[in-house]
């Protein structure tokens, strides 16, 4: 029997066993239902939003623009705004005091407030413009931004560059969500195996390398198919979006090879990751009390180091990062978003990335063919380095 | 044809200072019931685990003869492995885990699948076959695990401990199981500490203690090393003198208490005229013979062997 085959069956064993279609067509029924809902109420809270009308009790305030706010003068006595609060006419009395300052009568809170607060915002810049004589045009002039424009050699790269970096964000966050997803997987998953004692069976027909390569291309596999049905479901909610609020999505365009470029580092980064943690979970007997629960948040370390790009992509520590398989996979897609890393750069930090996968995957399999069958006392990660670097250990 | 399956040659295994397997050489021969013998810690399934290749030994290697070494593991598609700790995916239909087991094993699904079929329903479980495991009872568990391990027909069967933990129909069950294996030309290798079950389907055993080899042979020559000297149970119809009865010529031994006896007469002594003397004296209400058995040169074995081990230790 072939090592491709024997990892070929447990890919699929392992996809079959952690992805469950059921439940990924109940979020996504999710999704959908949760968009069906956020539209229906956009479009009924359109369709019957309430007025509320306020009494001016001797003042002026310029109508709003729109707004679900209406204003009706009074006369500045208190009853007269009092009575028509009680019968519910108005559902607020809004005076002057001699201070200056306004007064909201009401007789319960106000959830207005913040767009009744912009109206008189307006209201006293005004009166505070023609008090100090500066007319309200030289006011705009002297408040106005600098006037600043980026302008690319090739236009199309602008619209690139903006869609590019929410994509490289992007891959990066499916890589952490796909490695989390990943970690407890591997780690319920090979615990598990450990406690039913399943381990014999399967390593006395194939090699554990094969075993735990077939389970991190399967578990890879579920990963990546659960968070692409993630997101299908924030593509419903998205396109939810654009139909209840009128938001229309920018023109964008990626290029192919950076698009090609974010996928393999996706893919790689995860392989990279959860040959790792397949390693780990191996010397896991109990995951509720092991000392190892401290290396789960190792994937974040690289992101965080990453953002030593977003600063300045040039400089060295982001080009070192952009190189170095463990960084890499987060570093090189920003660096290749923000500057121009070269086709060389980006070659050789894919080779390096790949033959890191390659060894974390050998030494994941040295550890892992002892630790599988090891019940009881965890080993030191001092061992674990040992039976990692050592050729032949059983 | 060669008649050996395989060849242990010297092999020994250390764990940490201790010695779980020492210079043990043995042959498993072709279409028969081998048995590894011995008390719990006496090296069986460090043993089975060399054997199948799980772990390696540190001296002496394991060969498949007219294949040469077994190169770390004996070819999976020819060899079936019922590990001492049991266990499948609880959670998972029993069919589906079978026919991942039968795939690892070098069947294809569909093969997998039927195969996994009939044995469910020889086993009397296949209208079961789509419910998880854990909805089985241990000794329904314990039958989808025997199928897991000869599902592809191997020409070789390691079963570590096959009768553990099961009650006397079960045992039975797979006696009948083991039989019927080895009646369709699978060569077995199995472990058990359990001699009186072993003796009923053994051709050959090797029984171990710490690690070593201290009696090997065909049940056969097992029966040669029985102690035959008649051993009788008698009830009296009051206490005897027992100073008496043992100054009896023929008498080796007498223990028990009150009226209640078990005697050992010597070797060539015969049953007659020692209970009509006995009878003489006090009326007998009951007798009975102890038939000899294996079990006795299994337990007679590892103790000569421990009080040796503790000879040498002072």
């Amino acid at each position: 029997m072939s090592y491709a085959r024997d990892v070929c069956i447990v890919a699929q064993w392992e996809f079959g066993r952690f992805f469950k279609w059921r439940d990924q067509f109940v979020s996504l029924t999710l999704f959908l239902l949760v968009s069906v809902v956020w539209a229906g109420a956009a479009l009924v809270a359109g369709a019957s939003g309430r007025t509320v009308t306020i009494a001016l009790a001797g003042i002026e305030v310029p109508a709003p623009a729109g707004g679900r706010l209406q204003f009706v003068p009074a006369a500045p006595d208190d009853r007269t705004g009092t009575d028509a609060l009680r019968r519910g006419d108005v559902q607020g009395v809004l005076s002057r005091r001699a201070d200056g300052a306004f007064e909201l009568l009401v007789t319960k809170d106000p959830r207005y407030r913040m767009e009744l607060m912009v109206l008189l915002e307006e209201v006293v810049r005004r009166e505070r413009l023609q008090a100090s004589g500066v007319s309200s045009q030289a006011l705009q002039r002297i408040l106005a931004p600098v006037a600043f424009d980026v302008r690319f050699t090739n236009p199309v790269r602008e619209r690139q560059g903006r869609a590019e970096k929410i994509a490289a964000g992007f891959c990066i966050g499916v890589m952490l969500i796909a490695v989390f997803i990943s970690l407890a997987n591997l780690l319920t998953g090979i615990t598990g195996e450990k406690q039913l004692r399943v381990t014999e069976s399967v390593v006395s027909a194939i090699s554990p390398q094969a075993w735990i390569d077939g389970k991190v291309f399967g578990i890879t596999a579920t990963a990546l198919a659960a968070v692409a049905n993630l997101i299908v479901g924030m593509a419903i909610v998205a396109l939810t979006a654009q139909f209840a609020s009128g938001f229309t999505w920018p023109a964008a365009s990626l290029r192919p090879g950076v698009v090609l470029a974010l996928a393999v580092y996706t893919v790689l980064g995860l392989l990279l990751w959860n040959s790792f943690f397949a390693a780990v979970a191996a010397t896991v007997s109990d995951v509720y009390t092991s000392s190892r629960s401290s290396l789960l948040f190792l994937p974040l370390v690289p992101v965080v180091l990453s953002i030593a790009v977003l600063r300045d992509p040039d400089a060295l520590v982001a080009r070192i990062l952009a190189l170095f398989p463990l960084t890499s996979a987060p570093a090189l897609p920003m660096r290749l978003v923000l500057s121009d890393p070269g086709l060389v750069e980006v070659s050789c930090s894919i080779a390096l990335l790949a033959g890191a996968v390659w060894v974390m995957r050998r030494m994941a399999g040295r550890i892992f063919e002892l630790g599988i069958l090891l019940y009881g006392k965890e080993p030191t990660l001092p061992e674990m380095m040992r039976w990692a670097i050592e050729r032949r250990v059983r | 044809m060669e008649s050996a399956f395989l060849r242990a040659h010297g092999v020994s295994k250390n764990f940490s200072g201790h010695v779980a397997a020492e210079r043990l050489s043995f042959e498993v021969r072709r279409g028969e019931v081998f048995a590894l013998l011995g008390p719990n810690g006496a090296g069986k399934t460090t043993t089975v685990r060399m054997l199948i290749g799980i772990i390696q030994p540190d001296e002496g290697h394991i060969d498949i003869p007219g294949e040469g070494p077994a190169r770390g593991r004996l070819p999976p598609d020819r060899t079936g492995y019922l590990p001492e700790d049991r266990g499948l995916y609880q959670e998972i239909p029993i069919l589906r885990s079978l026919v991942y087991f039968g795939r690892l094993r070098g069947l294809d699904g569909r093969d997998a699948s039927s195969r996994a079929c009939e044995w469910l329903e020889r086993m009397g479980l296949l209208d079961r076959k789509n419910d998880r495991l854990d909805a089985l009872s241990k000794g329904n568990q314990q039958r989808v695990q025997f199928i897991a391990a000869v599902l592809h027909r191997p020409a070789l069967a390691i079963l570590d401990e096959p009768f553990s933990g099961l009650d006397p129909l079960s045992q039975e069950f797979f006696l009948d199981l083991v039989r019927d294996l080895r009646n369709a030309g699978t060569t077995v290798l199995l472990s058990s500490h359990q001699m009186d079950l072993v003796e009923r389907i053994a051709d050959r055993v090797l029984l171990l203690n710490h690690g070593r080899e201290i009696l090997s042979g065909s049940i056969g020559e097992l029966h040669g090393r029985l102690d035959t000297r008649p051993r009788l149970r008698v009830t009296l119809e009051r206490a005897p003198d027992a100073e008496l009865l043992r100054a009896d010529p023929d008498v080796e031994d007498i223990a028990g208490d009150g009226p209640d006896l078990r005697v050992t007469l010597r070797a060539g002594a015969q049953t007659p005229p020692f209970l009509a003397r006995v009878v003489s004296r006090v009326p007998i209400t009951a007798i009975g013979t102890d038939a000899p058995r294996l079990h006795d040169v299994f337990v007679r074995a590892v103790r000569d062997d421990d009080a040796r081990a503790a000879g040498r230790m002072a």
